[in-house]
């Protein structure tokens, strides 16, 4: 099994419902096709992360308008892929088996999420029973930030983290976000007292620990390792991958924080990539709500558990420090864009190991670690990325 | 009595003893009849052992709060009138843990570990939903 990312594009996340989803999607595919140095007909499947909460978008892509829209007259199939934001690790997936099994020599995986055009009761209404129970959670007035709360209250009595090092998780992902252009929060970072002065939505989780719901699209273009490396052109080569499910409901879960699913999952990806995680250059962790960037060094063994708070406080994480985490700002810091989040995670892995991140880049980032999940954090999807194949 | 506006438990045939006896007031948890295990939530197969033999018992009613969030914005309209909203996961001696809420007490009281008991609230003639407040003395 062997793939390489070769080409990216995406749009700035932001909202502005003037900018229509497909305008969108016809320009992050033409510039990632364009990026990965092939032409259209190349192209021979093209595997689609599922919009969510955007039915008409994911019929389109289920139906085939995106080849036939775009004339790529090598396509030989379609398919789309709902993982809630673990989508773009499924489309990643199925990728490999057309490329190991010769179907396919170029995959194209797109995303498209515009929520500013849907009203926000119905965005309410829609991330709190999308991935809540109808009968045990619904009616008690449970929210996505409520559940996150929940678990981030216990976490921090559990762990012992305090509010202010709680916070300066959000402000390390600020601080990255504040620098990548693509972030709705370019040119904006947040103090600690920004943060912890916001208002409070779900204890203890304030405003700017939440997220923010924006429009976004992004579209990878992946290969096999061979073929990357006859095209001589920069690549991140996937190493290693392993996963963990925890479940669909937060309160039925015994692994609360997925710590011992980041746990499992980064040993397996690691062991198959033949790499340590001290091997790694940069850590990319998208759980959506800042526990998961402490639970997550936790899991994966760089920190004992309680003391990922202290490394965020004191900077490392964040831009300049030397543990380097989340360039992408997560979820918190780049703007939500439903399922797109965790794309915007996987294109800036590549651009992170191509060198391009500017402001952003990690120094010499030769491997990279990245988890995401799905749902209400169901799961762990733990990918190792590297400059070359071996 | 004015309208329920607020989403309602969506039932399965399975879990409609859990609100029968919700409306006389008691608190019921699913056993496994074959593995003895408690199930939250409902289900019509044991998710142990796969068994199909599945009762219930009448729970005490005490629990402890394993998590709790008061939540004070961002929920939809029908709860608005509610807020601030206090999320909690509660232990049961019974071996489940629930989602509920926290009433008949100030937020600003609640805590990890605090000892709770359940108290029912009529939503519909039909339906009685279970919270939980902290035990009284």
């Amino acid at each position: 099994m062997s793939l390489a990312i070769i080409g990216c594009a995406e749009v700035p996340t932001k909202r502005d419902p003037e900018r229509k989803r497909w305008d969108i999607l016809k320009d992050v595919c033409v510039r990632a096709i364009q990026d990965a140095g092939i032409s259209k007909d190349d192209i021979e499947a093209v595997l689609s992360v599922n919009p969510m909460a955007q039915p008409s978008m994911a019929l389109d892509m289920a139906l085939g308008r995106i080849p036939e829209t775009l004339g790529l007259k090598g396509c030989k199939d379609i398919c789309v892929l709902n993982a809630g934001g673990a989508s773009t690790t499924n489309c990643l997936r199925l990728a490999k088996s057309f490329l190991d099994s010769g179907w396919a020599k170029f995959v194209l995986i797109p995303h498209v999420t515009v929520q500013s055009d849907i009203p926000t009761e119905a965005l309410i209404n829609f991330f709190a029973t999308a991935p809540l129970d109808p009968e045990w959670e619904y009616p008690y007035g449970v929210t996505f930030n409520g559940a996150m709360g929940l678990i981030t209250n216990r976490y921090m009595h559990e762990t012992g983290t305090t509010p202010e090092e709680m916070a300066s998780v959000s402000v390390g992902l600020r601080g990255w976000a504040a620098l990548d252009p693509m972030s709705i929060f370019h040119g904006k970072p947040v103090t600690l007292e920004d943060v912890l002065n916001s208002r409070m939505i779900s204890t203890p989780l304030h405003s700017k620990e939440c997220n923010f719901l924006a429009d976004g699209g992004g579209a990878l273009v992946v290969t096999t390792h061979e073929i990357a490396k006859e095209m001589g052109r920069p690549a991140a080569y996937e190493l290693g991958h392993d996963m963990a499910f925890m479940g669909a409901t937060p309160v039925l879960r015994s692994d609360v924080f997925s710590r011992e699913a980041y746990r499992s999952s980064s040993r397996g990806a690691l062991e198959k990539a033949g790499l340590g995680i001290n091997d790694m250059d940069l850590r990319q962790i998208y759980g959506a709500y800042p526990y998961t960037q402490c639970s997550a060094l936790e899991g994966y063994g760089i920190c004992e558990i309680g003391e990922a708070g202290k490394l965020w406080a004191s900077g490392e994480c964040g831009p300049g420090g030397s543990l380097p985490c989340t360039t992408m700002g997560d979820a918190t810091g780049r703007g939500h864009t439903g399922s797109g989040v965790s794309m915007a995670f996987y294109i800036d892995t590549f651009r992170q190991i191509r060198g391009d991140t500017g402001e952003r880049q990690v120094k010499d980032c030769e491997h990279a670690i990245i988890t995401t999940a799905g749902g209400s954090v169901m799961n762990a999807c733990t990918t190792i990325y590297g400059r070359s194949a071996t | 009595m004015s309208e329920y506006l607020k989403p309602l438990p969506v039932i399965q045939s399975f879990s409609q003893p859990f609100w029968d006896a919700a409306k006389d007031g008691k608190l019921l948890v699913q056993k496994c009849n074959s593995c003895g295990s408690s199930i939250f939530f409902p289900r019509d197969r044991c998710p142990e052992c796969w068994s199909e033999d599945l009762g219930w018992i009448e729970a005490s009613g005490k629990g402890e709060i394993y998590a709790f969030s008061v939540t004070y914005e961002g929920v939809e309209k029908a709860f608005k009138e509610d807020l601030p909203i206090v999320l909690a996961w509660i232990d049961l001696p019974e071996g489940i843990r629930m989602q509920t809420n926290i009433i008949d007490c100030n937020p600003d009281d609640v805590s990890i570990g605090m000892a709770v008991e359940v108290t029912f609230k009529k939503a519909t003639d039909d339906i009685n939903l279970p919270y939980f407040k902290p035990v009284s003395g």
